[in-house]
């Protein structure tokens, strides 16, 4: 039935893991509900805006890392991540 | 599910009417959390609309971005080779370049203008009907039907504007040749076209300032600038706010009106990044590259969005 989508094993590992990460975000936001405050990126956010900032941010940092270097793209993930963690949490 | 009702369960709020502000503040708190969420089945539709046109598609562009696919169950993982191709491609960044110079462009030109016209525009009597039907009328043609009004519209030997610009102004002037021309023609068209919506939208933004504000800036003696950047101006940044993240969106994904005035040309003089993704996806099927380019582009659009809507909504507070 999901033939036409052509699933790879990569693909879809991402796409559950943003699932739980959802879905993980659901339950913390129930058992403790995110606040709103300033950090450096100087607007105020909760934990949900500073996860799609830090998502796009690491997707921003993948895209230019392959436009420009031919360093490894493990390297590159490493950076995307640390990249979102500290928009997560400092941001 | 939670599920407490507050009022009919508390016979203490009804038997004492009369609570403190400090109390009344703290119930409201108590209200804002959550009780009965069983209203959010109601999103469940869009959920699954969205999930059906958006998301499922979407998933499977990502998927394609990273095979070459032959067909279901011919397929090689390719990694994030389309990607680095896409990427480094010339025409695709060239293309690039272009598009985003003529979103700026637009904007640019389509912003003022069209609060220009708004402010211009009348605001009582027969002549606001008047006004508001002929602003609007570019605005119900039809992207196609524009390009090609346009593109009979800008020749030199039929159309009237690109006759004029030869004869009565003496420019040689020629959108199929020359590709500063076609440049121009294209945006021209853009302006002619959804200029309107910016004052549409910048007019019910100003209707609804209150008078006051107009009778007291009279009293201190404002003149007609002064009103406008400190009363008008201000007021305006909501219904700006959305007019500028619409055309940029508009502008960095069009497609249509190019396709039909120019087809992408002379060269590759208009041709933008819908046009190339389409030429790669449609006209040489090369799904593998077409998929990764899309979400690039797609990523672009989300940033820039996300950055013009939080600068303008928030930067006030």
């Amino acid at each position: 039935m999901l033939d036409w989508m052509v699933w790879t094993v990569p693909t879809a590992l991402v796409f559950a893991g943003l699932a739980v990460l959802l879905i993980a975000m659901t339950i913390w936001g129930r058992i403790s509900p995110p606040v709103a405050r300033r950090g450096f990126l100087r607007i105020e956010t909760d934990r949900g805006d500073r996860l799609y900032i830090g998502l796009i941010s690491a997707a921003v940092v993948l895209a230019g890392w392959i436009a420009i270097t031919d360093l490894s793209m493990w390297l590159a993930l490493g950076c995307a991540l640390l990249v979102a963690v500290v928009i997560g949490i400092w941001g | 599910m939670t599920e407490r009702t507050t009022v009919a369960d508390s016979p203490a709020g009804v038997a004492e009417p009369a609570t403190a502000p400090a109390e009344q503040a703290k119930d409201t708190r108590v209200d804002a959390r959550p009780k009965n969420n069983r209203a959010w089945w109601l999103v469940l539709p869009v959920v699954v609309s969205v999930a059906f046109t958006a998301v499922i598609p979407l998933m499977t562009v990502v998927n394609y971005s990273v095979q070459d696919v032959f067909s279901p169950s011919e397929r090689i993982f390719v990694g994030l080779e389309w990607f680095r191709d896409v990427a480094r491609d010339p025409e695709v960044r060239g293309a690039f370049v272009r598009t985003l110079l003529f979103s700026a462009q637009v904007l640019l030109i389509e912003i003022p203008l069209g609060v220009a016209i708004a402010v211009a525009m009348p605001r009582r009597g027969v002549s606001v009907s008047v006004a508001l039907v002929l602003v609007a009328l570019p605005l119900l043609i039809p992207w196609n039907v524009v390009g090609t009004i346009w593109q009979i519209f800008a020749r030199g030997d039929i159309g009237l504007g690109g006759w004029a610009i030869n004869n009565v102004l003496g420019v040689n002037f020629n959108y199929t040749l020359d590709s500063t021309d076609a440049w121009l023609t294209v945006l021209a068209m853009d302006v002619w076209h959804w200029t309107p919506l910016v004052a549409l939208l910048a007019y019910a933004g100003l209707r609804s300032i209150p008078q006051p504000y107009f009778q007291a800036a009279q009293i201190d003696g404002a003149s007609g600038w002064a009103t406008f950047r400190h009363i008008q101006l201000p007021r305006l940044r909501g219904v700006l706010t959305i007019a500028i993240l619409l055309r940029f969106m508009d502008s960095f994904m069009i497609y249509t009106e190019p396709f039909v005035v120019t087809g992408g040309g002379p060269g590759n003089a208009t041709s933008f990044l819908s046009i190339l993704l389409s030429k790669i996806a449609v006209g040489q099927f090369d799904l593998g590259p077409a998929g990764a380019f899309s979400l690039l582009y797609f990523l672009f659009v989300q940033v820039l969005c996300y950055v013009f809507f939080t600068v303008l909504t928030r930067s006030g507070r």
